[in-house]
């Protein structure tokens, strides 16, 4: 079991393509086919984003129309966005959630997916075949009980029935984390341990500083993830609007009595920023991470 | 000696793994055996679950007039979004390998749908694809071809959310690109002496090489589909039209026609619209067992591809 | 080994410890009444509604005379919460003092459930008096026997028809059966050259802005269900009546595939696009509320109102329509259940509220010195619908245990006949019987 590459090398420019097809032989003809092809796909991405883009700048009127070149440009509808809606406040919302929910993890998640990986115990299997099953299962399928345990609680109509169970660990976490701590030589651990260390002082020490791709990796994976979740705010935060994430308040919009499209597609854009700024910055951690999820099983 | 580190190592790797057991015992397994135990009751959380025996169950069975249509509609996805993406990703991320120089900007780019919150994509797609007046349908009414409902039409509802779903397919064609490249090139070039192909290479290199993550995709695809809910239910309720104040979710269940009702949004709508927890309860025992079987029946079918699961 | 089975202990603990918590709801009945009317109220409750923009701000100056009338109440209002979140809330445990509900649909429900508790002890020490309130009305603020809500105030249902198209069609009078409807109907109806409709008489398809069977049902006497809540709707000739009518209309009107299409161009029924409003569609059945919205977003269209036109063999119903209405409730986990019992005796009984309220929100008074009253803002139009709401004919969507579901149920299949997909229109009502009767048992328990 080799350790994969932490690094994606560049696309070689070797002889040979994916396929094998030796890429010496391309024609031109074969040269612009397949830059055809992914200018054809990146219009075909990119097109919703400038649909978006160009309603959210258009009067109210047209909107709804059938024109798609705004007629006049109405910048000032991103702040109007603000206006109407306390988006500030649904944003501080899902840093709340996304933020408190990736630190809870990585303080449960990082010891335990060390252990999984490094330590040599009876029992380690187990366990890691019950954290994939607990990766695996629909939420949906322990909503209910979960649900009625937080109203007992009384801790529904808010974040925290999201946040708090981060702080008990996280499956998916767990699991990736312990890929990428496999991937840490051995002999790292072991030079710690015959030289005395504890586990705690190994892991705290040796093998940390040499995972922090793989812990910034995971740490975006769950950010994303609580960012962009719109089940878990349905079940607990739908009757309490203070404590809306952008995630669900973005659907709320059209809750009103009619649909301002241009607004709500102001808004759109707007909870896109911080996800697209995160990603730019984080592009490579989060690659790697990705990566690393699907290529060993 | 050596047994008094070995337990000393136990002892570490539980106290380490101590909050995450926690964990799994009061989200995972109390939760678990609870959803079966309230699948028994009439439970409408104001007042304490009644002990109803197989009244639930004999509704699911046989008198839920929406849950056939519910289940269909889920497997549909599963059947369909499922393979079409990872088809697409494929292609999208074979293309890729093509591309030289711009490849990581076109990476970017393709994945960068992905990102987006599946609220706010839903709802662009919703507008997108809007009959009268959306982009979509006015640019094929330019190429004399008069687009569908979409969103608005039960026949086509579906194939709008798989086009959805290959906008955002950025998530799994990362993974494939990074295992395509990792394929050996020698093998392919040793295919190439024997006189093999592009397809037989694709067929007999690339797929096997690439099994592992092929997989993950099926299992991970699979579960998102049979849990399926925020892009149906946001497209119905903002494709319906009509305002939708104080209507809660029943009225709006897979608008139209039910074509887009899933498992999931059904088992809301009994549990938070109806109030019927123990219903409810029952739905969430037969999706586990669905999901539990198709994540056992696929690993050991495509066993024999990946090398090993578990590390 | 040891320490592994040791381990297992605290979970197991845990377990149970959560298995004892997680058994909830306390099955208490909720606040009562005191022995006697506090002298004065005081203290804050929380007041959920689900009103918006313009037609919150009415309620909140309502809210505000109250608490000027009652200076130690401090009354917290959120609005925007629908049904469901409302008693999402309720049944979570939080202390909602009074829930606004804008439909009678939840009746059943709330007041089976517990979540809004019984006012029969606040109204019987008070006197409050129940005969200014129409029977219908009093029938769907209570359930089994039981009265958890008070009626706030009334929508009513009527047809609201274009005086301009339909004059150059030839009509001064609006239709007063369904056969004259559909004369009118198809009349009015021109099309563009592509052969799709340009504007449209009258839109027969469920589902297109107010057209519901509910709203439909009074036309033809149609019954939902029995006194001992089950079906009551295959044995119900109204129903095939309605339902034959429906698909009449549609196939002289050009089809269920043509009429799809316009209304998959339907503008946002509470913006100024209402096809209605725009002159889009000439006739639309509609409520009382509308006449509020034409005001503020269509002031020169030239419309009027009359009762929605009664179904062949049931032309004695003809004057009568739909009623519901917005219903108010004490939350069962109350903390401070005398001011919200004031709070609902002033909305529901305070003629100058009442006034107030349908004034603002142009809906109807449910309270007969209200309606009666030199205050309240009649127009023309308005009148119809308060003619309707006294009328003997109107009737209502009688209350369920299982909320509005048997509407709905009975809507998977009106959508299946409207299409045309179904052939025998006895067997389709019969199946809605059944699968409403199962849904009944299911949620009764056992």
């Amino acid at each position: 079991m080799s350790a994969p590459t932490l690094t994606r090398p560049p696309v070689r420019a070797s002889r040979t393509g994916v396929d094998g097809a030796s890429l010496r032989k391309r024609t031109p003809l074969v040269f612009v086919a397949d830059h055809a092809l992914l200018i054809a796909l990146a219009v075909i991405f990119v097109a919703p984003f400038v649909f978006v883009l160009l309603t959210a700048v258009m009067s109210p009127a047209q909107a709804g129309t059938a024109f798609a070149w705004p007629t006049s440009w109405h910048w000032d509808n991103f702040a109007q966005v603000f206006e109407k809606l306390p988006m500030l406040k649904y944003f501080g919302n899902s840093f709340l959630y996304a933020g408190s929910a990736t630190l809870f993890m990585l303080i449960s998640s990082v010891p335990a997916a060390y252990a999984l990986a490094r330590i040599q115990f009876r029992g380690s299997r187990f366990i890691m075949f019950a954290i994939i099953g607990a990766m695996l299962l629909p939420p949906q399928v322990t909503s209910v009980p979960l649900y009625v345990m937080w109203s007992n609680l009384g801790l529904t109509g808010s974040l925290w029935p999201l946040i708090l169970p981060n702080l008990l660990g996280d499956a998916f976490s767990i699991f990736l984390l312990r890929q990428f701590f496999l991937t840490i030589p051995r002999e790292y651990t072991e030079a710690a341990r015959i030289d005395g260390c504890g586990e705690l002082r190994t892991l705290w020490q040796v093998v940390l500083p040499m995972a922090r791709p793989g812990i910034a990796a995971t740490s975006i994976f769950l950010f994303f993830a609580s960012w962009n979740d719109y089940y878990g705010p349905l079940l607990y935060t739908s009757e309490n609007e203070n404590a809306w994430p952008v995630s669900y308040a973005l659907a709320q919009f059209r809750g009103a009595r009619s649909v301002d499209w241009n607004l709500t597609m102001a808004a759109t854009l707007v909870a896109m920023v911080p996800v697209v700024l995160v990603f730019l910055l984080a592009q490579r951690s989060f690659v790697r991470g990705v990566t690393l999820t699907g290529v060993k099983g | 000696m050596a047994s008094a580190i070995r337990r000393r190592r136990t002892w570490t790797a539980f106290a380490f793994l101590a909050p995450s057991l926690l964990g799994m015992v009061i989200f995972f397994v109390f939760p678990l055996i609870m959803t079966v135990v309230y699948s028994f009751t009439a439970f409408d959380l104001s007042n304490p679950p009644r002990w109803n025996s197989f009244a639930n169950w004999k509704f699911l069975f046989g008198g839920d007039p929406l849950i056939g249509q519910a289940a269909l509609n889920t497997l549909w996805f599963v059947a369909i979004l499922v393979p079409v993406r990872i088809a697409g990703a494929m292609l999208v991320a074979w293309a890729l390998t093509r591309a030289r120089r711009s490849s990581g900007a076109l990476r970017t780019l393709y994945y960068l749908p992905a990102l987006v919150p599946p609220v706010a994509s839903t709802i662009a797609f919703v507008f997108l694809l809007n009959p009268a007046t959306g982009p979509v349908n006015r640019l094929l009414e330019t190429v004399g071809i008069h687009g569908p409902g979409w969103f608005t039409d039960p026949a086509w509802s579906k194939p709008a959310l798989v086009m959805l779903g290959l906008w955002v397919l950025g998530d799994i064609m990362v993974i494939f690109l990074a295992a395509l490249l990792d394929v050996p090139t020698e093998q392919y070039e040793a295919a190439e002496l024997d006189g093999a192909n592009g397809l037989q290479r694709f067929r007999h290199i690339t797929i096997p090489n690439m099994a592992p993550v092929l997989l993950f995709a099926l299992i991970t695809g699979v579960i998102a589909a049979l849990q399926y809910f925020t892009e149906p239910a946001v497209a119905s309720s903002t494709a319906m039209g009509k305002s939708s104040v104080g209507a809660g979710t029943s009225t709006l269940l897979g608008w139209p026609d039910g074509s887009t009702l899933t498992y999931g949004q059904l088992l809301y709508s009994k549990a938070f619209g109806a109030n019927l927890f123990g219903y409810a309860s029952a739905m969430a025992v037969v999706l586990f067992v669905v999901a539990g079987a198709v994540t056992f029946v696929l690993l050991r079918r495509f066993s024999s591809f990946s090398p090993e699961v578990a590390s | 080994m040891r320490s592994r089975r040791a381990l297992l202990v605290v979970p197991a603990l845990v377990s149970l410890a959560l298995a004892t918590a997680s058994c909830s709801g306390s099955p208490s009945d909720g606040p009562t009444a005191a022995a006697s009317a506090p002298a004065t109220v005081s203290g804050t409750i929380q007041f959920w509604h689900f009103f918006t923009d313009r037609e919150a701000d009415v309620i909140q100056s309502v809210v505000d005379d109250f608490e000027a009338a009652n200076p130690g109440v401090k009354v917290v209002v959120k609005s925007g919460q629908d049904d469901q979140k409302m008693r999402q809330a309720i049944s979570a445990g939080q202390p909602i003092d009074v829930g606004l509900s804008y439909s009678t649909d939840q009746v059943g429900p709330l007041c089976s459930s517990g979540d809004f508790t019984d006012l029969s002890s606040f109204i019987t020490r008070d006197k409050v008096d129940l005969t200014q309130i129409p029977d219908t009305v009093l029938g769907y603020t209570e359930y089994n026997g039981k009265r958890c809500t008070m009626p706030a105030l009334a929508d009513v249902y009527g047809l609201y028809y274009n005086k301009k198209l339909l004059a150059a069609a030839g009509y001064t009078e609006p239709p007063k059966t369904l056969a004259e409807l559909t004369d009118m109907a198809v009349k009015l109806t021109t099309f563009k050259k592509d052969g799709s409709i340009d504007t449209l008489g009258f839109m027969p398809l469920l589902g297109y802005y107010e057209n519901a069977e509910a709203h439909w049902a009074p036309s033809a006497d149609a019954q939902w269900l029995n006194d001992d809540g089950t079906s009551a709707i295959s044995g119900s000739a109204g129903w095939t009546t309605l339902l034959n009518w429906q698909k009449d209309l549609i196939a002289k009107l050009g089809g269920y595939d043509k009429l799809a299409k316009f209304q998959a161009g339907l503008g946002e029924e509470f913006s100024a696009q209402n096809d209605f409003q725009t002159g889009r569609v000439a006739m639309n059945l509609d409520g009382e509320y509308r006449t509020a919205f034409i005001a503020d977003q269509a002031k020169d269209l030239d419309y009027g109102t009359a009762p929605f036109p009664s179904a062949e063999g049931f032309e004695n119903t003809y004057g009568g329509g739909y009623i519901t209405g917005n219903i108010v409730g004490i939350g069962k986990g109350s903390t401070n259940p005398e001011a919200a019992w004031a709070f609902i005796k002033y909305l529901t009984t305070d003629t100058a509220a009442q006034v107030k309220l349908s004034n603002g929100l142009k809906n109807v008074p449910t309270m007969h010195d209200a309606i009666t009253s030199p205050d309240l803002e009649v127009s023309p139009q308005f009148k119809t619908f308060l003619d309707i709401f006294e009328n003997e004919h109107s009737s209502t969507t009688p209350p369920s245990g299982i909320g509005a579901e048997y509407q709905t149920i009975f809507g998977t299949h009106t959508a299946k006949w409207q299409q045309g997909d179904v052939t025998d229109l006895g067997a389709m009502l019969k199946t809605v019987d059944s699968e409403i009767d199962a849904a009944v048992k299911l949620q009764a328990g056992s």
